[in-house]
């Protein structure tokens, strides 16, 4: 558990920052609405399998109060963050063989899971993810159709991003 | 306690959701312009909801009070009316109002004229005092408003006192809870009537003296008591308060009896009142000053 204190608390850095700095930047040269990258939650989707809920939950949060700076939106990144941290142990329940994921596989990654569990396990987390962000962003369900589609669209883009940044960094740890 | 802990423990991340959700909650509202607004309206429009259902209820549950009150304004508004009927005369010739009947196809003759006896003109204490021996009260009527010295002040719920002293838009009122004031009251429904004095004592309870001895066993405890009628002030039955024990002998004429009336309007507070002006009283005035002579 010690030993991926460092990777996580690295992984944790860089997404701030790229999500900060690069991915904000980058949505807002598009300029739309609809193309949103937000990348940051794979800190949680990578953290230790083994770790307890509340603790997922409360990084979830501290990863979200973060970006949150960059973006100068108190509170909705974090609590998006902390739905994330706590809907990964049902999405992984929900996508886990028999008997759970266990300590031989310390993170979920593409190195220990295959890359169709990896993919379907993510696409359903930032599903859920972009879901929540944009219902909290808009703050009302009037606008329900307009939070269905920014999600889908994200999803969309994110997802590339996610596979990118898997392929690329090969998280071990 | 044992279970409860095993609860928290087993859904320990719902329940840090919860607490970090509400947290974010307080975040979004206080310091996100879009959110605050949106989080405003609704709170104004469930608020809103919520004082008008409450406002509804509580108008409900006070319907009957509501009741009451009216009802007890149409009772004076009834009194006044009988009263404004008081003096009925028949006119003069020149007066007769003549109206063409459609049905017998003629003209038929009123002989009938109706003319009130005294006027009302509502106002508003301004000031009131029921602590001295002798109290007064100032209203926000005057010479201006047709109100005159010698006039009844009264209100729904009993009598106040008398103007004394008027100035264009202001009068003074000496208060029933004053030394000299004497008004003739009856009990009602027994014929007994006396003058109504204070002692100085209690606020809320007045004398009603020189009472006949023969209506002693007559007069029982919670009997309403009125003005008589035998005054050029006040009307006849204006409400003044209930009897509140069997009468005594008078203190000061032993001949007489006494009794403690229990005033109707509380003198402490007073705040609408009528000043009743009895339209003839000049004539009655004049008529009597030749007696005099």
């Amino acid at each position: 558990m010690n030993s991926s204190i460092f990777p996580n608390f690295w992984r944790f850095l860089g997404l701030i920052l790229g999500q900060g700095l690069l991915l904000k930047q980058a949505v807002q040269t598009v300029g739309s609405a609809y193309f949103n990258v937000i990348l940051y939650p794979i800190f949680i989707l990578l953290l230790p399998v083994q770790l307890a809920a509340p603790y997922l939950v409360l990084l979830g949060f501290a990863v979200g109060i973060s970006v949150d700076m960059f973006y100068q939106t108190p509170g909705v990144h974090a609590s998006a963050g902390a739905f994330a941290g706590f809907i990964r142990g049902l999405v992984f329940a929900a996508f886990a063989p028999k008997g759970g994921f266990n300590a031989k596989d310390p993170i979920f990654a593409p190195q220990y899971v295959s890359w169709q569990t990896f993919l379907s396990v993510s696409g359903v987390f930032f599903f859920l993810f972009l879901f929540w962000y944009h219902s909290v962003e808009a703050f009302t369900f009037v606008y329900f159709a307009s939070i269905v589609l920014k999600t889908v669209s994200s999803w969309s883009v994110t997802m590339i991003f996610v596979i990118l940044y898997a392929a690329l960094f090969n998280p071990k740890q | 306690m044992g279970r409860l802990l095993q609860l928290l423990l087993r859904n320990g991340g719902f329940v840090t959701l919860v607490f970090v959700e509400l947290f974010c909650f307080m975040l979004i509202v206080n310091y996100n312009t879009s959110q605050a607004v949106i989080w405003a309206n609704t709170t104004d429009i469930f608020g809103g909801r919520l004082m008008e259902r409450r406002q509804r209820v509580s108008d409900y549950f006070s319907l009957q009070e509501r009741a009451d009150s009216l009802a007890n304004v149409v009772d004076s508004l009834q009194e006044r009316l009988a009263y404004a009927r008081y003096v009925q005369v028949p006119v003069r010739d020149t007066f007769y109002r003549v109206t063409y009947d459609s049905l017998t196809g003629s003209d038929s003759i009123r002989r009938k004229y109706v003319r009130p006896l005294y006027e009302y003109v509502s106002a508003r204490v301004v000031e009131n005092s029921v602590t001295s021996v002798n109290n007064w009260l100032l209203i926000n009527r005057g010479k201006n408003d047709r109100v005159e010295p010698h006039t009844a002040v009264v209100t729904p719920d009993g009598v106040v006192g008398i103007v004394r002293h008027v100035s264009d838009n202001f009068s003074i009122v000496m208060s029933v809870l004053h030394s000299q004031t004497r008004i003739t009251a009856s009990v009602e429904g027994t014929g007994a009537f006396g003058s109504l004095e204070w002692d100085g004592n209690n606020p809320e309870v007045m004398s009603l003296r020189n009472i006949s001895k023969h209506f002693k066993d007559k007069i029982l405890p919670g009997a309403r008591v009125v003005t008589s009628g035998y005054s050029l002030m006040f009307p006849r039955d204006i409400p003044v308060g209930i009897v509140e024990a069997l009468p005594t002998e008078d203190s000061e004429n032993p001949h007489f009896l006494e009794v403690k009336v229990r005033l109707g309007q509380s003198m402490s507070d007073v705040n609408d009142v009528s000043v009743v002006r009895n339209l003839f009283s000049p004539e009655i005035d004049s008529l009597k000053s030749k007696i005099k002579r």
